[in-house]
């Protein structure tokens, strides 16, 4: 026990308590009670548009109607195929970019803020304006394209091929920079004496690259690919804007059939229990990878 | 010449080699923005042009579809009128068309504002206190509290949005200012936390014991000593808290629709006659980015901090 000091006004405790208890008790009104409410939900039967009536038990039927449903795995599949390679374009770039951005030469800072650019801004309206860029009649993107390779028309929304690259492309060029800052703070910490030594042991350029500045890049291009999953897995706003989910429903993410589902159909019960299984999802994902980044960091 | 230290000392050709292409990827994606910059500029045929105008006479006439309703009249109707008043009425009767009222635009941006600058202020001031006790206390069950507090930002929005939105309306919440307030407080505090509690951390316990052995209380030190000591710390979790709160939208196209309704589920509804007034939504996309983007070209040094902060604690 530490001698109790003799200070004026309140005690350290009741200071604790007073600076913390707010934000705890926000954070379990707004955000755990919610979920536990959407746990309960989702063993009902319950319609959030049908006021007065009385939401009925059903056990897990809700949880076997949503495991059951074709529908649900093919979204799961357009999720996963739209993580798979927002993930990998942004992880190739945002780290070549970071290793040529970290040779420090003159303007680099000014630089790294105008890349960071896109990152900051609002998804939605970013969504919407490329719908313009992408419009097959005078969208600037299909003029760049046939300007480089005459293509003739094709409409990257509009086609049930294209669109699910129009939002991958349209994800890369937003968030490959966030990559970029993180692989960039982690070269910056490599420190100098590593590269010295393996000078003087005569190690080449690409062995140092591959001993020394891949492995310790690598947990922090790890760490920024994981918030990256967290949030594609969650990608809602940028998509709905730009392609609303279709042709059809060929970019029509987990959270976007969870929006329809919840919204415009009002199935609360059903709904509540595919938003439980993908907020296992994550949360079971999230743990593996974290476990293997952390034995990735050990070595 | 020292040749041994070549790594820690790049070459003058693979400096000028990595500008090079750095310079080129910063226009290539700088293009859509500025693109739509340059729309906003355009008058509505122009922007439909084939092959895209890049230079082009300038106009207005997106700004002022985007600031008003208009309705289309015939040409007897708009002769017996008398003469604009103004350039704007004169450009509208050029289309052929009246102006009837202003849009919903410039309500969407200061809820915008109310409720960005509102939230933002709230989860900075709630998250400063629980980072100080935090970082200076010892709290039962800390490391457990510190990660709850976390694991609240893995939820999907769209999964809490349907208890938020029953929560809110029994609450009389529902499409209120107020209610988005705390919404976004409560989604930022995690942030705020976590980015605070590092800076906290970095301000030594001393300044406040010195103070406090001076005759202040804790509450005293905590404003007058550490408070100050924290401000840059406070400056980055701020700009964190209001480009979110300024971006977010798939809470305010769920929980609004009149009254407190912010720009983002607005922007793509300003749809001009036979399809969508490109124009008018790039004039909206301007306006509503430009606090952003001139926020980061300022403050970029907190930022890029506060951006990898995270990472380089861990």
């Amino acid at each position: 026990m530490s001698v109790k000091k003799k200070f004026k006004g309140l005690s350290d405790k009741a200071v604790g308590w007073l600076f913390i208890g707010p934000t705890v008790l926000l954070l379990l009104a707004i955000n755990i009670y919610p979920l536990v409410y959407a746990i309960k939900m989702s063993f009902t039967n319950f319609y959030a548009n049908k006021i007065g009536r009385e939401p009925q038990f059903v056990g897990l039927k809700n949880y076997i109607k949503v495991l059951n449903k074709e529908a649900i795995w093919e979204k799961m599949q357009v999720t996963a195929s739209f993580m798979f390679w927002t993930l990998l374009l942004q992880a190739i770039i945002g780290l070549g970019l970071a290793l040529l951005l970290n040779r420090k030469f003159k303007g680099n800072e000014l630089l790294t803020t105008l890349i960071v650019l896109p990152m900051m801004l609002s998804p939605a309206v970013v969504g919407v304006f490329w719908t313009y860029l992408y419009n097959p009649q005078v969208g600037l993107f299909n003029y760049v394209v046939n300007f480089f390779y005459d293509l003739g028309s094709f409409d990257m929304i509009g086609s049930s091929i294209l669109a699910p690259w129009a939002i991958v492309i349209v994800d890369t060029w937003m968030w490959t920079p966030f990559t970029m800052l993180i692989c960039l703070a982690g070269l910056r910490s490599v420190p100098n004496y590593l590269y010295e030594a393996a000078e003087v042991d005569r190690a080449s350029k690409w062995q140092q690259f591959i001993y020394i500045t891949l492995p310790s890049v690598l947990p922090f291009l790890l760490l920024a690919l994981l918030f990256r999953g967290i949030e594609n897995f969650k990608m809602f706003d940028m998509v709905v804007e730009l392609t609303s989910g279709g042709p059809g429903s060929a970019t029509e993410l987990a959270s976007i059939n969870l929006k329809r589902e919840a919204f415009e159909k009002w199935k609360t019960g059903y709904s509540s229990a595919f938003a439980v299984i993908l907020f296992v999802t994550i949360f079971g994902f999230g743990n593996v990878y974290v476990k293997v980044m952390n034995k990735i960091k050990e070595r | 010449m020292d040749t041994s230290r070549s790594y820690l000392e790049p070459s003058s050709f693979s400096k000028k080699m990595a500008a090079a292409i750095i310079i080129v990827y910063a226009v290539i994606t700088l293009i859509p923005i500025s693109w739509m910059v340059m729309t906003s500029f355009k008058n509505v045929d122009s922007a439909i042009s084939y092959p895209p105008e890049v230079l082009f006479e300038p106009s207005l006439e997106g700004y002022v579809n985007l600031f008003t309703n208009r309705s289309r009249q015939s040409q007897e109707y708009l002769d017996s009128l008398p003469p604009p008043e103004n350039w704007y009425e004169e450009l509208v009767r050029s289309r052929e068309m009246v102006i009837t009222g202003p849009s919903k635009f410039l309500g969407r941006y200061s809820n915008s504002m109310i409720i960005g600058f509102g939230s933002t202020f709230a989860s900075v001031f709630l998250g400063a206190l629980a980072a100080y006790a935090f970082s200076r206390f010892r709290v039962p069950l800390k490391d457990d509290l510190l990660f709850f507090i976390l694991s609240t930002r893995m939820f999907p929005p769209i999964a809490v949005a349907v208890p938020i939105f029953i929560m809110y309306r029994k609450l009389g919440l529902g499409d209120t200012h107020l209610g988005m307030i705390i919404l976004y407080t409560v989604v930022n505090l995690s942030l705020a936390v976590w980015l605070l509690k590092g800076f906290m951390d970095e301000i030594p316990k001393e300044y406040e014991e010195a103070a406090m052995i001076d005759g202040y209380s804790r509450l005293q030190a905590f404003f007058k000593v550490v408070l100050p000591q924290a401000m840059t710390g406070i400056a980055a979790t701020a700009i964190f808290c209001m480009i979110f709160s300024w971006n977010e939208y798939a809470f305010a196209v769920l929980l609004t629709q009149f009254n407190a309704q912010t720009a983002p589920p607005f922007i793509p509804t300003i749809i001009g006659e036979g399809g969508l007034d490109w124009p008018a939504i790039g004039a909206g996309t301007t306006l509503f980015l430009l606090p952003v983007m001139i926020f980061t070209i300022i403050l970029r040094k907190h930022l890029l901090r506060g951006i990898t902060f995270g990472a380089v604690r861990k």
